[in-house]
């Protein structure tokens, strides 16, 4: 009933969704999963309007339509249940129900609240959720929550005409055990009033509530599977895909690290709600790689280390001593250097040119009593700019107007000039084309060549396999399993994908 | 060439078609000496500006510069006599502390800059009123000259506000662009986020920034008290929408991170010519303000970053 044909979907430097065929009957469940980028959120939002795709057609019942924005999806009987709760928890259940729909409880200019409440009871029903409609969000579980956004989401059923489609993104993440059998059950009991789009990490959660299973890879559809011929080891087999090609991630470069002496040491480390009890070491010339979904605290170890989170127990030490305070400056002094996911927010300072971002960390080298010495500074940057092949006309390119690889080399430029030995690297590649991501691993190399002690979180598996010494696996913040990755000895895909989920 | 590209020009442009247009509806207006003695009536005016420059650099506000420069001028009334010419180093450290404990309140307690400015400005507006008994108060005219003659007065026909007003720019201007402090206050207002993971200290220089605009205040205030010879709780009062004007138009957007002191020159000078149009033309006392305040929401909306802005309240 709802079908999207051959649809296509480009942002620059990234095509995101490569002529994906997709298509749900009415009461169907539908699965959705794949790798982190593997391009279900953006099928998602062009399915919900916020994306319009760039080629191919969306039809429903074989009617050709076009969705400016969610709320025209919303008028065609799409809903979305979002990730991030979408409530807005200061105001009541109903209100929230009923947000910017309001004015059919309108009377003589004010809102009839008990008329309200009566259609919100019935909307509640639905989600068999017996609360007052009156409570304040804030005040519900989070299980709770979501029900009530599912019911906001069922109130479509009464405004429009023809068949419902729910996305549900993630709907299980933060619920208990139990909780996640009640919305099951919720789910499949709902099928005799709309279909369900279920996208969700857990493997087995889809391969339960779903009839089909849609699997995506780079971008594309790779497999359909039915309900009853899925098994998890094949699927997580066409998730990850394709094998690893060792010259693209320059492993004949990988040499073994120096296990005498150790950078940072973390000594079972935890920071409340982020993660917990973590050990590892890291020595000079290693690239370790934090391997987990979103969520799985990969990104907040590399914070700790910066010192830009602090531990709330055990103990973190930088070259034999731990921080005294947990400040970026410290990280800094320190030698570690932080290579940030949002290049454009923290890697760079959009508006400062070429040179002044590379000397940013590290002023005070370039600089007599608090004078700058400018030359040199763009002396350094001439320099750096030659070694790493940086694509500018000059010193003077505001960062802001470089390519997406460049300004990851000024980033990077900027650490290695500053002479920092410990690098973090969070999704460096991520947003560029194959060439930049190949330069960027040939850096990666560089520097351990040069003593450097890298943590990294990649942008995909593969990534992770191809250029670490060792790699570590989270799940929900905990560690799950260490595996070495030697050149010749790596792990596979699979092995990885089975801790992780 | 795209208006983007204009963009930085813009300033330039319009004090220079303003100069053409004001000269043109009065010839006079060109008289060297009239147009001399006319830029070095501002400069109280142009060094608040300079100040209010470091504030709105780094992407925040001094709301409180004109009381700070009010309670200068009562502080120098009051304190001339007991302490000569040294009463500068009072009323600047009083300008200082004001400004860092703004940028005290608005880094640590996380108070927005106009509201922290703001009411910092109230308080200092009330100790102005108190050390003055609310009163206007004049100075003594033989300890204004022996301490502070020297502010004003002509060398080779060169009003010495001038000179004054060219060492604070150029003391400014290194600041800004020759310093790791003047880079680090671009990098925060261009990019804060990326200053932090950079890891700079990204609070020390905001509370610095404030601080400075504070100083630039006293200054202010101090000349305008030489200048008229007296000290009161409402005497600078008017100035801090022109300074705030000054620098927008001049082409440093709300949203800090470009612009910078040359353009709050540029600026000041087109409020002058403004202001001297206004004159001319005959455009009431009671207008100008109202005029000001257009033009401020108007260079606000042209100068203002939108990019930066995702939720404006």
């Amino acid at each position: 009933m709802y079908q999207l044909n051959q649809v296509d979907k480009k942002f620059p430097g990234v095509h995101a969704l490569k002529a994906v065929d997709f298509e749900i009957g009415r009461g169907e469940i539908v699965g959705l999963v794949g790798e982190n980028g593997a391009g279900k959120s953006t099928l998602m939002k062009v399915i919900y309007g916020a994306y319009q795709a760039d080629g191919g057609s969306i039809t429903i019942d074989g009617k050709t339509v076009r969705f400016q924005n969610p709320r025209q999806a919303m008028d065609h009987g799409i809903g979305m249940v979002f990730q991030e709760q979408s409530l807005i928890t200061n105001l009541t259940v109903m209100e929230n129900i009923f947000l910017g729909f309001e004015q059919q409880f309108v009377r003589w200019g004010v809102i009839d609240w008990k008329a309200m409440a009566e259609a919100a009871r019935h909307q509640l029903r639905k989600v068999k959720l017996d609360i007052d409609p009156a409570t304040i969000t804030s005040k519900l579980s989070f299980a709770q929550r979501q029900l009530v956004e599912l019911a906001k989401v069922l109130t479509l059923e009464e405004r429009i005409d023809g068949d419902l489609v729910i996305l549900l993104d993630e709907p299980t993440s933060v619920l208990a055990k139990e909780e996640v059998e009640l919305l099951f059950s919720l789910v499949r009991e709902l099928t005799s009033r709309a279909s369900f789009i279920f996208v969700s990490h857990r493997m087995d959660e889809v391969l339960e509530l779903s009839d089909r299973i849609y699997v995506m890879k780079d971008g594309a559809v790779v497999d359909v599977v039915a309900h009853d011929d899925a098994k998890v080891d094949a699927i997580q087999h066409k998730m990850v895909g394709r094998d690893v090609d060792k010259e693209y991630y320059r492993e004949q470069k990988q040499q073994p690290y120096d296990s005498d002496k150790t950078l940072v040491r973390f000594d079972s480390v935890s920071v409340a709600g982020k993660y917990k009890d973590i050990s590892f070491d890291l020595h000079p010339g290693e690239v370790l790689c934090l391997v987990g979904t979103e969520g799985s605290g990969r990104e907040a170890i590399l914070r700790t280390v910066f010192g830009l989170e602090k531990p709330t127990s055990g103990t973190v030490e930088v070259k034999g001593s731990s921080f005294s305070r947990a400040n970026a400056q410290e990280g800094v002094a320190r030698g570690v250097g932080y290579v940030p996911r949002e290049r454009k927010v923290e890697g760079i300072v959009n508006g400062m040119n070429v040179y002044e971002n590379m000397t940013l960390s590290q002023m005070g080298n370039y600089a007599s009593k608090g004078i700058l010495r400018i030359g040199e500074e763009k002396a350094l940057a001439k320099k750096w700019i030659e070694r790493l092949a940086i694509k500018t006309p000059d010193v003077y390119k505001d960062c802001g107007g470089l390519s997406g690889g460049n300004q990851q080399k000024v980033v990077l430029a900027k650490w290695r000039s500053g002479g920092s030995d410990i690098i973090l690297l969070d999704h460096p590649t991520r947003g560029l084309d194959i060439g930049a991501k190949e330069d960027v691993y040939d850096m990666i190399r560089e520097m351990c060549d040069d003593g450097a002690g890298i943590v990294l979180v990649a942008d995909t598996l593969e990534e992770a396999i191809g250029l670490s010494h060792t790699i570590l696996v989270l799940k929900d913040g905990e560690f799950q399993k260490r595996f070495d990755g030697s050149p010749g000895d790596k792990p596979s895909l699979y092995d990885l994908v089975h801790h992780m989920i | 060439m795209t208006i983007e590209k204009l963009k930085p020009y813009l300033p330039w442009i319009t004090l220079v078609v303003l100069v053409l247009l004001v000269g043109a509806i009065n010839p006079s207006f060109f008289n060297p000496t009239a147009l001399l003695q006319l830029v070095a009536d501002i400069v109280p005016l142009f060094i608040m500006a300079l100040g209010m420059t470091f504030a709105i650099y780094i992407g925040g506000i001094d709301l409180s510069m004109q009381q700070v420069a009010n309670l200068v001028t009562v502080v120098a009334t009051v304190y001339l006599a007991q302490f000569g010419v040294f009463v500068a180093l009072i009323c600047i450290g009083a300008g200082f502390v004001i400004g860092a404990v703004s940028g005290w309140i608005t880094t640590r307690q996380f108070v927005p800059s106009f509201v922290a400015t703001l009411a910092m400005g109230f308080i200092a507006l009330s100790g102005a009123r108190f050390l003055s008994g609310e009163r206007a108060l004049s100075m003594n005219a033989e300890a204004r000259d022996a301490s502070f003659g020297w502010m004003f007065g002509n060398t080779a026909g060169v009003p010495h506000e001038l000179v004054i007003a060219g060492v604070l720019l150029a003391i400014a201007w290194f600041l800004q662009s020759r310093t790791t402090f003047g880079r680090a206050l671009k990098a925060v207002g261009a990019g804060e986020l990326a200053a932090v993971a950079s890891g700079l200290n990204v609070d020390r220089i905001k509370i610095m920034a404030f601080a400075l605009s504070g100083t630039f205040a006293a200054i202010a205030g101090l000349m305008f008290s030489v200048k008229l010879s007296g000290g009161d709780a409402n005497l600078a009062n008017g100035f801090l929408i022109l300074a705030i004007v000054a620098v927008l138009v001049g082409g440093t957007p709300l949203t800090g991170g470009v612009g910078g002191v040359i353009n709050t020159l540029v600026g000041t000078l087109i409020v002058v010519v403004i202001r001297s149009a206004m004159v001319y033309l005959e455009v009431d006392a009671t207008m100008q303000q109202m005029i000001f305040g257009i033009i401020l929401i108007i260079a606000i909306a042209m100068t203002i970053d939108r990019s930066k802005m995702r939720i404006v309240k």
